[in-house]
């Protein structure tokens, strides 16, 4: 059977960090969300990939090639341009006859892959607590009788979660599919239209994890580094404390006086010490620094990013080449311990999150002693000068001095 | 100019066509058509823009095509005319960009042969000899086929033997391969198929290739494949239009090698020693010229006053060159004289009312425009193309420089007519002119050196432009393109005036830009600059490559290829373009829609 991955969307929600790189590659746990997905999709017996790719294809080609590394078939199909799900799902029409597909921007389980894999025409639905950003599923004892567009008052909080087994006949109704109110190609179109005359059996998820704003990659991380096995390739020198679940990848220096509390993931070719402190579900990827006197706690540093001197980084993602000056901080928790809220795309929004730190793009410096407010969202090659304030939203290539 | 592409993939090759051709329409836009194969070739063809096509395009099946939009050079815009062109026996679909030189001796022997001819096109001598060659291998079939043709091409075929097989080649016309994933693709360049791909191949002049949904082939000059790595282009969707440049104006710049290119290609022969247009023209230009009117407003207007320079050295006619907008209500008509209206888009209100003032009175008239079918070519008895393409940037850059070559060709045809030049004088031009692109590359490539000069004249407040003889009008340009697109006032003068009245407002912060050629005016300009030098403003020369004095004279000194002939002015006018583009981006302001300017004049 076929595994279709929609893997096509820019994600503007997710900015800034998908200015330079598709959603489905943002890393989670130093891998991109993506292969979470055809990880688990492999240990669940699927062999044959069809990722559907647009936005910043070559990304997604480059890191996946053939699938040769993860000894899989993977093959591509640019959408062209982003028309919505069903055009998405109807570009693979000639390269599939019965197959699953789901949104690669959402973490799918491998009981779940099996699960979806085992029931011909079935759809993966999720409970969730706050309903109203997702599409609605109304159901008959297993089987699925329509799926409605977001609500302001839902009726249920049995929501799609985004993953489907369908055969060769969903293409007649995508066919058929017209142009939603928000200008797109709903698949969900389709499978109402389809209901009406075939079955489509739901599927209750047990691990699912979709991320639609940057924050929400905090929690995904969290949850993939619960499930890590400890495993050190790299030179650990002495007065360490390692504790609890830690990678630390080949060619990469613990120096003396680090302390490091798992589940944390460490990359390759870093340094990281001497004398810092990493706390739980903090992600590190290749080529960092980590220096003296810093401390991370639950955070995402990307590929070649430094946080070298007295620095603090809490609940914060930092994107890849960035540099912070020394003693430049970031503030993670509102000193009336409210949720805090952020402007994304010029929009205010709240995360429902106490802690939240940064939001930082890639190739980021900041001068010695800046200061960076709760939920503060940096755009790609801002500059922030020494001893600047930043909070809000700071578009890119900005200075702030 | 013309916009070809061709499919092999899973999409319905309809909706990529259709898709792609919009996004070449800049390549031109008077009629299209599309070939969808399934079984058999489904063409549909239409005149007008790609919307037209669209319209009420039948619902072809298939995945395998071809498509081309159509800026018409050789036969009227009609459906039968615009591409694809089948072959006699309607298996091999074509389409092609560029111009079959010898299309009418190989149309009449293939008529002999008892080909079908249904379209008064070069192009469709192309599909002709595709059949001839074809032997179950289109490739093989295109390779020979294009050995009978001289002339430039891009073209792209299929046929009903090879299902799944789409054929291109180019030689002087650009075609690009797009890899796909499951789908590959040819366009006239990258813009045509960048929604579905970023992976490009490039193809070399001389080359064939072959694909089909899952490879692509190409074969060298001598029929041998070869192997070529896929590149991948970073461009923004939206820069595309543009071909990756930030603006339309330096794109259009940099378009002139292949416009200049084009202009002489088809109407100049070395071998036969002559110049050639289409017979109207010829009849307007043979007989008794007492004198010539060039009419035209602004760039057009200093293209038709080097025109005068060009046309009276080599035929002796006197030559006046009026403002359109001044000869509908003033000046002479003489029915002994031919009037050439030069204009751009063939629509400026002020030109056409001067066109039509001229032919009521009884004047010959003759058109130089880009545009084909425009309202000037069918008030005017004969019409020449500068076929430099669409120009969108407001600022005319590529449509000069044609239109001065075109004036250029007028000046040669009438001056062989009356046998004021020989035939080895006329080889000699002849062999300056196929040179050109190659000039106009040389400056393109060293445009760094014209961005240092720029950044020294940004924050100026007045810029003098000064010239002799022929440099004189190329001043005026120089300084039209500055003030038109940088905002700041810029003045050419014939150098030799500028102590009848403009040193009064040369001041030490009034930069001027000399044009000094190893000619007659050499000692002459030299002399010039060390006047404006006494009064204390910095010069920046443009000179000839191997003038070893002019940095003794000058502050600045910029380039160009030595070559004292009617066509130096060419290059000359590319670093003016490209010191006022580099001028206006420094300055930040807006190039391709300058405040207060439209592209065609329409109003009085």
């Amino acid at each position: 059977m076929k595994c279709v991955i929609l893997a096509a969307g820019e994600g503007k929600r997710v900015h800034p960090l998908t200015y330079t790189r598709p959603k489905v590659m943002i890393p989670i746990a130093n891998k991109p969300i993506l292969e979470w997905n055809l990880i688990n999709a492999i240990n669940a017996g699927i062999k044959d990939f069809i990722f559907v790719v647009g936005y910043k294809s070559e990304m997604v080609r480059s890191y996946f090639g053939n699938g040769e590394k993860w000894k899989v078939e993977i093959e591509y199909v640019n959408q062209g341009e982003a028309l919505g799900t069903a055009h998405a799902i109807g570009m693979v029409k000639k390269f599939v006859s019965d197959f699953i597909v789901l949104c690669g921007d959402t973490i799918f389980g491998k009981e779940d892959f099996k699960n979806i894999i085992k029931s011909k025409n079935s759809i993966g639905l999720v409970k969730v607590e706050d309903p109203k950003e997702y599409g609605i599923v109304e159901l008959e004892k297993d089987n699925v009788v329509k799926i409605y567009e977001k609500m302001n008052e839902p009726f249920t909080d049995i929501i799609n979660g985004g993953i489907y087994h369908f055969s060769f006949k969903i293409f007649n109704y995508i066919h058929k599919t017209k142009k939603s109110p928000r200008g797109e190609f709903e698949i969900t179109d389709s499978i109402n239209m389809m209901i009406k005359d075939t079955k489509l059996k739901a599927i209750f998820l047990k691990e699912w994890r979709d991320v639609v704003y940057p924050w929400h990659l905090l929690d995904a991380n969290e949850e993939i580094l619960k499930k890590i096995d400890k495993k050190v390739d790299g030179t650990v020198e002495k007065n360490i404390t390692i504790k609890g679940k830690v990678i630390i990848g080949k060619d990469t220096t613990i120096m003396n006086g680090a302390y490091i509390e798992g589940p944390v993931v460490i990359g390759q070719n870093c340094k990281i010490g001497p004398n810092c402190c990493i706390r739980p579900y903090t992600s590190i990827g290749n080529d960092c620094h980590i220096g003296n006197a810093c401390e991370i706690k639950n955070s995402i540093v990307m590929n070649s990013s430094n946080v070298p001197h007295q620095n603090y980084v809490g609940d914060s993602i930092i994107g890849e080449n960035c540099n912070l000056g020394a003693g430049s901080k970031v503030a993670n928790l509102r000193l009336d311990k409210n949720n805090i809220n952020v402007i994304l795309n010029g929009k205010k929004i709240n995360t429902k999150r106490r802690k939240l730190g940064v939001i930082m793009g890639d190739d980021v410096q900041t001068g010695i002693n800046s200061m960076m407010n709760v939920g503060a969202i940096i755009g790609n090659k801002c500059f922030i000068g020494p001893g600047s304030i930043v909070r809000g939203e700071i578009i890119s290539n900005s200075k702030i001095l | 100019m013309c916009g070809i592409i061709g499919y092999a993939g899973f999409r319905d090759a309809n909706k990529v066509l259709i898709d792609s051709l919009k996004r070449l329409e800049y390549r031109g836009y008077d009629s299209a058509g599309i070939s969808v194969l399934h079984k058999k070739q489904q063409v549909y063809k239409k005149v007008g823009e790609i919307k037209n096509l669209e319209k009420n395009l039948p619902d072809f099946k298939g995945s395998v095509g071809v498509g081309h939009t159509r800026w018409a050079t050789h036969g009227a815009v009609s459906t039968e005319n615009a591409h694809p062109h089948l072959s006699s026996n309607k298996k091999i679909a074509i389409v092609h960009n560029g111009i079959i030189e010898n299309f009418s001796k190989l149309r009449d022997s293939l008529k002999k042969k008892g080909y079908k001819f249904s379209s008064n096109t070069d192009s469709e001598v192309i599909a002709h000899l595709i059949q001839e060659s074809y032997n179950g291998n289109l490739e093989n079939a295109v390779y020979f086929a294009l050995k009978k043709v001289s002339g430039y091409y891009a073209i792209v075929a299929t046929s009903t033997d090879e299902p799944g097989k789409v054929v291109g080649a180019r030689k002087d016309s650009p075609l690009v391969i797009g890899a796909g994933d499951n789908e590959n693709f040819l366009g006239s360049d990258i813009t045509a198929f960048l929604k579905y791909t970023n992976r490009v191949v490039y193809l070399n002049d001389g080359e064939v290739c072959a694909i089909t949904n899952k490879d692509i082939k190409i074969f060298d000059e001598k029929n041998k494949q070869v192997k070529r790595n896929e590149e991948i282009v970073k461009w923004d969707f939206k820069d595309a239009e543009k071909s990756g440049f930030p603006h339309f104006m330096l794109k259009e710049i940099y378009d002139q090698p292949e416009t200049v290119h084009h202009v002489i290609r088809g109407r100049v022969s070395e071998i036969d020693r002559s110049v050639q247009f289409n017979e109207k023209v010829e009849n307007l230009l043979k007989t008794g010229l007492d004198s010539i009117h060039i009419v035209a407003c602004g760039t057009s207007n200093y293209a038709s006053l080097v025109g005068k320079y060009l046309i009276e050295k080599l035929t002796g006619i006197p030559v006046n060159v009026e403002l359109s907008s001044e000869y509908r209500y003033f000046g002479t008509r003489d029915e002994k004289s031919l009037v050439i209206v030069v204009t751009q888009s063939g629509e400026t209100l002020d030109t056409l009312a001067a066109l039509k003032e001229a032919k009521n009175s009884g004047c010959r008239t003759l058109v130089v425009t880009n545009v084909i079918g425009s309202t000037a070519t069918r008030i005017a008895d004969a019409y020449i193309l500068t076929q430099s393409g669409p120009e969108i940037g407001v600022a005319a850059t590529k449509t000069f420089t044609s239109q001065i070559l075109v004036l250029c060709l007028i000046a040669l045809k009438i001056g062989i007519s009356k046998n004021k030049i020989g035939a080895d004088e006329l080889y000699k031009y002849i062999h300056h002119l196929k040179e050109l692109p190659k000039k106009v590359r040389q400056i393109l490539d060293h445009s760094n050196k014209i961005l240092e000069v720029a950044k020294k004249l940004k924050n100026a407040n007045s810029v003098f432009f000064i010239g002799r003889g022929i440099n004189f009008p190329i001043s005026l340009e120089g300084a039209l393109k500055l003030k038109e697109i940088s905002y700041i006032h810029a003045e050419g003068f014939a150098a030799g005036e500028l102590k009848h009245g403009p040193f009064a407002l040369l001041t030490k912060i009034t930069p001027v830009v000399a044009i000094v050629t190893k000619d007659s005016t050499y000692d002459k300009m030299i002399a010039n600059i060390g006047e404006v030098k006494a009064r204390g403003p910095k010069v920046i020369a443009i000179a000839e490559d191997d003038d070893t004095e002019i940095e003794k004279h000058a502050d600045y000194v910029l380039r160009f290829p030595s070559n004292s002939d009617i066509s130096s002015c060419i290059p000359i006018v590319v670093i003016f373009q490209l010191l006022a583009y580099h001028v206006a981006n420094l300055r930040g302001c807006s190039i391709d829609k300058p405040r207060n300017l439209a592209k065609s004049v329409t109003v009085e």
